[in-house]
């Protein structure tokens, strides 16, 4: 296949993927190619950056991985050419065959316009990493995607609607719905009546316990949205008679800084890292989210500050798994749950290779998964990862680009109930499924989790 | 400052259509709003008051309550919140409440 050419204007203007930066056409070019040589420079990336950066033999193998592309077929939803759009900058400014012999060697001049096109590009990619499974140079697409968006942020092109939550965050004591600490606490009383109600005892959602060996993190919207969610995972910590507190100060496990900036990345770690210092907790669990369960547990070591290494991270997935192996917790005959499927999120399946986890709790809680095709690494993105399902004004394009392809392996399934341990994806798959006009219920792990466990009168 | 013009009054509202000040939000502004967050026709009894409610919340609390508490304070099921707003109660029910966009995974 060809490639079209870099300066080609793209792409689509249907959809809203331009933000815009203050800086004149010509600043952004010098500060774009400064950042770059600055993330060239740094340990962490040198390598598999330039590694990525030097090799793709263009087989276009990722053409037939990414769900992007095959939705619109458009070459410029081609995982390839979209990581080309930096690599010939790469060639020309940071490789000696490409300042001599440019074109020749896929090298090119920056242009204000190839800017233009990477602030659409490097956003229509939701980093799903499907298409770095199958490439047979094991170039890995995302990390591409990442850069090029750390270094669109550099120069001041970042999505609004990201940008806002990140802002409510790193405001004090903030966080990227804005739920203030009263309301919180109103919301936890309510899901402590609510628990009574389901299982006839009192089931606590500790605050502030000193001490506790686990200190729960949930992505805060779930204090929104995922009642059942997050009583499912008191439900697991209550039967498994574990000590385990939320945080009043910081209780949000959201991190965004991983789709654009790891400054704030960094910055957003160390301060939930704090939160669980100040109550002296020894493991930090992230609840039913993927890319904060990868934020947290990739970047731990790399970007959490020395004083908090020794803190554990896992995900809620690993600890309930292992509360079954440890017989800390165990499962009643399962009542009929109707059929189910699960969808791998991208960032705890191919990210963090939780895989069966999940598939082993479902099981031993006696539900029967009917698996989705393909499933898990090759599992497609629900079409709003990278950030993009906190866009309201990309809706249309998760509906009928991002997740065109995942709407159709959903419906092929049959299933009732669709399980997702991640609020992104499940935030998506509800919008999908009411939008494609699938008849699916769409729900966390712990949800169905939480209501097999038997023994919950234990502690 | 975006504004919108709604039954012949001004509002201030973000680039999203939401109301930008809790305190100038009336309720012909919820009426005028109801068609683009595909509400057919007049807004009805139900309509009120699960808006009443999330501002009575918000006015407390400075945000809108748990999805799961809004049905279970009203007597409702989600589906039902689904047919009185159809695109949904982060957007279309908080919009037409008067209340700030919900932002993050809501």
């Amino acid at each position: 296949m060809l490639h079209p050419p870099l300066d080609q204007q793209p792409i689509d203007p249907a959809y809203p993927f331009r933000s815009e930066s203050p800086l004149s056409r010509e600043e952004r070019k010098a500060r774009f190619l400064g950042a770059l040589k600055g993330i060239l420079e740094l340990d962490l990336y040198d390598r598999p950056l330039k590694m990525y950066l030097d090799t793709c033999a263009r087989c276009n193998n990722c053409a037939g991985q990414c769900p992007v592309f095959q939705a619109t077929g458009d070459v410029h939803d081609l995982p390839a050419w979209r990581s080309d759009l930096l690599r010939r900058v790469y060639r020309r400014y940071f490789t000696p065959s490409g300042r001599l012999l440019g074109r020749l060697v896929g090298a090119k001049k920056l242009t204000a316009g190839d800017i233009d096109a990477m602030v659409e590009a490097f956003y229509r990619c939701t980093m799903c990493r499907r298409c770095a499974v199958h490439c047979p140079l094991a170039v890995d697409n995302a990390l591409i995607t990442r850069i090029g968006r750390v270094l669109l942020a550099e120069i001041g092109f970042v999505p609004k609607n990201i940008t806002v939550s990140v802002a409510a965050q790193l405001a004090k004591g903030g966080n990227t719905s804005s739920i203030p600490p009263a309301a919180f606490i109103d919301t936890l009383d309510f899901l402590e009546e609510e628990l009574v109600d389901e299982t006839g005892i009192n089931i606590p959602i500790p605050r502030d316990v000193e001490g506790a060996e686990y200190f729960f993190a949930a992505p805060v919207s779930d204090y929104i949205m995922e009642a059942d969610t997050l009583m499912g995972i008191a439900r697991v910590f209550h039967a498994a008679g574990a000590s385990w507190t939320v945080g009043t100060e910081n209780y949000d496990a959201i991190n965004y800084g991983l789709f654009y900036s790891d400054d704030k990345l960094e910055e957003i770690l160390n301060r939930l890292l704090a939160e669980v210092r100040r109550l002296k907790c020894g493991t930090l669990v992230i609840g039913e989210c993927g890319h904060a369960t990868k934020a947290a547990l990739l970047f731990h070591k790399v970007f959490g500050r020395s004083e908090y290494r020794d803190i554990r991270i896992e995900s809620i997935l690993q600890v309930t798994r292992r509360f079954l192996a440890e017989g800390k917790i165990s499962f009643a005959a399962s009542k009929d749950q109707g059929s189910v499927t699960y969808h791998d999120p991208c960032n705890l399946g191919r990210g963090l290779g939780l895989y069966e986890e999940p598939r082993e709790l479902l099981a031993a809680a006696g539900i029967e998964v009917v698996e989705m095709q393909p499933n898990r690494e090759m599992n497609l993105c629900c079409g709003g990862g990278g950030g993009l399902v906190v866009a309201p004004d990309l809706h249309d394009w998760r509906m009928s680009v991002g997740g065109l392809l995942k709407a159709e392996q959903l419906r092929a399934t049959g299933a009732k109930t669709v399980v997702a341990p991640c609020a992104n994806c499940k935030k998506q798959l509800r919008e999908l499924v009411q939008h494609h006009n699938i008849d699916m219920e769409v729900a966390g792990l712990h949800d169905l989790v939480g209501r097999a466990l038997t023994r919950e009168e234990k502690a | 400052m975006p504004t919108i013009e709604l039954a012949g009054k001004t509002y201030e509202v973000d680039e999203d259509g939401f109301l930008e000040d809790l305190d100038k939000w009336n309720e012909e502004f919820a009426q005028a709003y109801a068609s683009t967050e595909d509400i057919q026709g007049t807004l009805t009894e139900e309509h009120w008051k699960l808006i009443h409610y999330l501002r009575n919340y918000f006015q407390q609390f400075g945000i809108a309550p748990m999805i799961r508490k809004v049905c279970k304070d009203n007597g409702i099921d989600m589906k039902k919140l689904y047919e009185l707003f159809p695109t949904g109660p982060a957007k279309g029910a908080c919009k037409l409440a008067g209340l700030s966009k919900p932002t993050g995974c809501v």
